[in-house]
């Protein structure tokens, strides 16, 4: 793309100029919250609700990062309920780019009698809400006794239809060449699978990976359905205890709200291109 | 030939080894739920109790049609979706043509948009928990451009407030997401079309106007009827505001009133009749979102 010069006529110009404060103004109201969330960590919860508010902290008080993690009872729960977070997450991002791939890679490359339907029936779930059956699915985790596990977490977020849509996409485009001489040379179907078909999937991978990791650390509804123990907690139940609790001080609030944001924030930063892809279109169905 | 269509046959078994943990997961956590939660809507089943539920015709619809709590919910869901669509999609489209004029530094720009919808929701609402403090950010900033020292304007307080707080939220958090879908419709114009426009004199409003906007209507249809959905699903920011003090009233929003028809009246029966009302507009929305985007699909 060559680099474009600055326009001569007085309207472009005008125009040149207001994009850039306009875009610098939204960018900078948009960042206030977050910059605010960081300052007011370090602060004692005098100073965050002090008039007028003082943007650079006078030390760095790492008690409040210390009362986030210990809790205000000194249980040391939101460390777990981190950990917790960090498996939950990480095992629904795993279990759902290798359910997906292995989904899409049938519907994509093999023929079979009921094709067409069984991928319909796969993709008109996208249609269903999770908030529409979330009561009949707590049900079923009760009966299966998977209440307060990881398990429970975990099980019905493994797969997704979006994921399996993606995957399914991604290896039309991948060259039948490659399966057939794989074939011919007596390779397994399992192992054309593993050693050839996965490693091939990259980019499609990090995609559905970034966007099932973030759903769940965001989730709310379902663990508050499936999760009465503390310790069994992940973060969002987290929050809204720690900051319904009338002990709670807003430095420990923010510092809380900070050690949640880290991982998504880290992985944001060096996965941005997953982030900002257009693939991701289709998945914001799911709150 | 019988030997090249048992490689087929045996080719079709391996399709099927492939798609059928898929299967059986949709079946088991869509499909069974779906189908469970129509049946269940249709009975009197309690979340703890001996007795096995009875089949009560469309009792529960009636009840739950019939209620004041159901028509305040519907009500503050279609606030908030109404509410907070508006600006994000106006806000989005905006910024998505600005920063595409952009060239240079639209990278770090969308990255600034963007970054609120990496935080969960959670910690998004914890955020503006502490800016809507009386003594917090959002008073002493507004106060600060009218002028207006010491005023109070009650965000977590007050019935209407709390609804404008919790739109605020959300339009905080997802302009962003929504301005890059606009941003990726956009970068499909070729390049030529505008500079046609320019040496034809079009202005920059004219080449809105008359080019992007005619030329992303299917992605702006697609993303209209996104943020609606999402809008619909709206929970975490309402539950944290009402588990920290703020009214439950105004933004008990739909999602809020199954939970705690489920969770806290324990009536299985009338949650499930809640989310299939609620599941209906949705499938509405979806078909609408689905034939918008026959068209769309080579605009994203």
């Amino acid at each position: 793309m060559r680099k474009p010069s600055i326009p001569k006529r007085p309207l472009e110009l005008a125009f040149f100029v207001l994009a850039r404060l306009v875009v610098a103004g939204a960018a900078a109201l948009i960042l206030v919250p977050l910059a605010f969330m960081l300052s007011a960590s370090f602060m004692p919860a005098s100073d965050i609700v002090s008039i007028p508010y003082r943007w650079i902290p006078d030390g760095l008080r790492w008690k409040n990062y210390l009362q986030a993690l210990a809790g205000n009872d000194g249980s040391w729960l939101y460390a777990r309920n981190v950990l917790n977070s960090l498996v939950v997450a990480g095992a629904v991002a795993a279990t759902t780019v290798a359910i997906s791939a292995s989904v899409g890679y049938g519907f994509a490359k093999f023929r079979f009698r009921g094709r067409n339907l069984a991928f319909m029936a796969v993709m008109a779930t996208m249609m269903i809400p999770f908030e529409t059956v979330m009561v009949p699915l707590y049900l079923v985790v009760v009966r299966l006794g998977f209440q307060d596990s990881y398990l429970g977490l975990i099980l019905p977020f493994m797969a997704s239809a979006f994921g399996v849509f993606l995957m399914r996409q991604y290896l039309l485009g991948f060259p039948d060449d490659i399966v057939d001489a794989a074939r011919i040379d007596g390779c397994s179907e399992w192992r054309i699978f593993r050693s050839i078909v996965l490693p091939s999937i990259g980019p499609a991978s990090a995609t559905l990976a970034v966007l099932a990791f973030r759903q769940q650390w965001d989730n709310l509804l379902w663990p508050l359905l499936v999760v009465q123990r503390e310790e069994m907690k992940t973060i969002p139940a987290y929050i809204v205890k720690f900051a319904a609790e009338k002990s709670a001080d807003e430095g420990a609030m923010m510092a809380v709200a900070v050690i949640a944001s880290l991982p998504v924030f880290i992985l944001f930063i060096t996965l941005s291109k997953y982030f900002l892809g257009g693939s991701a279109v289709f998945a914001a169905g799911k709150e | 030939m019988k030997r090249a269509s048992g490689m087929e046959g045996k080719r079709a078994r391996w399709g099927w080894v492939f798609v059928a943990p898929g299967l059986l997961f949709f079946s088991l956590f869509s499909w069974y739920p779906i189908v469970n939660a129509f049946v269940t809507s249709f009975t009197n089943r309690k979340l703890i109790s001996l007795k096995a539920p009875k089949f009560v015709g469309l009792q529960n619809y009636v009840r739950v049609l019939s209620s004041e709590d159901f028509w305040n919910s519907a009500r503050a869901t279609a606030v908030f979706a109404v509410g907070a669509f508006v600006p994000l999609l106006l806000l989005s489209l905006l910024f998505a043509a600005l920063i595409v004029s952009l060239r240079g530094w639209k990278r770090p720009a969308q990255m600034a948009l963007y970054s609120p919808a990496v935080l969960s929701s959670v910690v998004a609402a914890l955020i503006w928990l502490v800016v809507f403090d009386p003594r917090g950010l959002a008073n002493q900033g507004l106060n600060a451009l009218f002028g207006t020292p010491g005023v109070d304007r009650r965000w977590l307080a007050d019935a209407t407030m709390a609804q404008v707080s919790t739109i605020v939220v959300y339009v905080w958090k997802y302009v962003g997401y929504f301005t890059i879908l606009f941003v990726t419709g956009m970068g499909k114009i070729p390049d030529a079309v505008n500079e046609a426009a320019l040496i034809d004199g079009a202005g920059p409003f004219r080449r809105f106007f008359s080019i992007t906007l005619p030329l992303i209507r299917p992605t702006t249809v697609l993303v209209s009827v996104m943020i609606l959905i999402q809008c619909m699903k709206t929970f975490s920011t309402q539950y944290l505001f009402v588990q920290s003090g703020a009214p439950t009233g105004p933004i008990e929003v739909m999602t809020l009133a199954i939970y705690n028809t489920a969770m806290r009246d324990l009536a299985i029966g009338r949650a499930s009749a809640m989310s299939m009302l609620l599941f209906a507009v949705m499938l509405l929305l979806s078909w609408l979102q689905l034939r918008a985007s026959r068209g769309g699909e080579d605009a994203l």
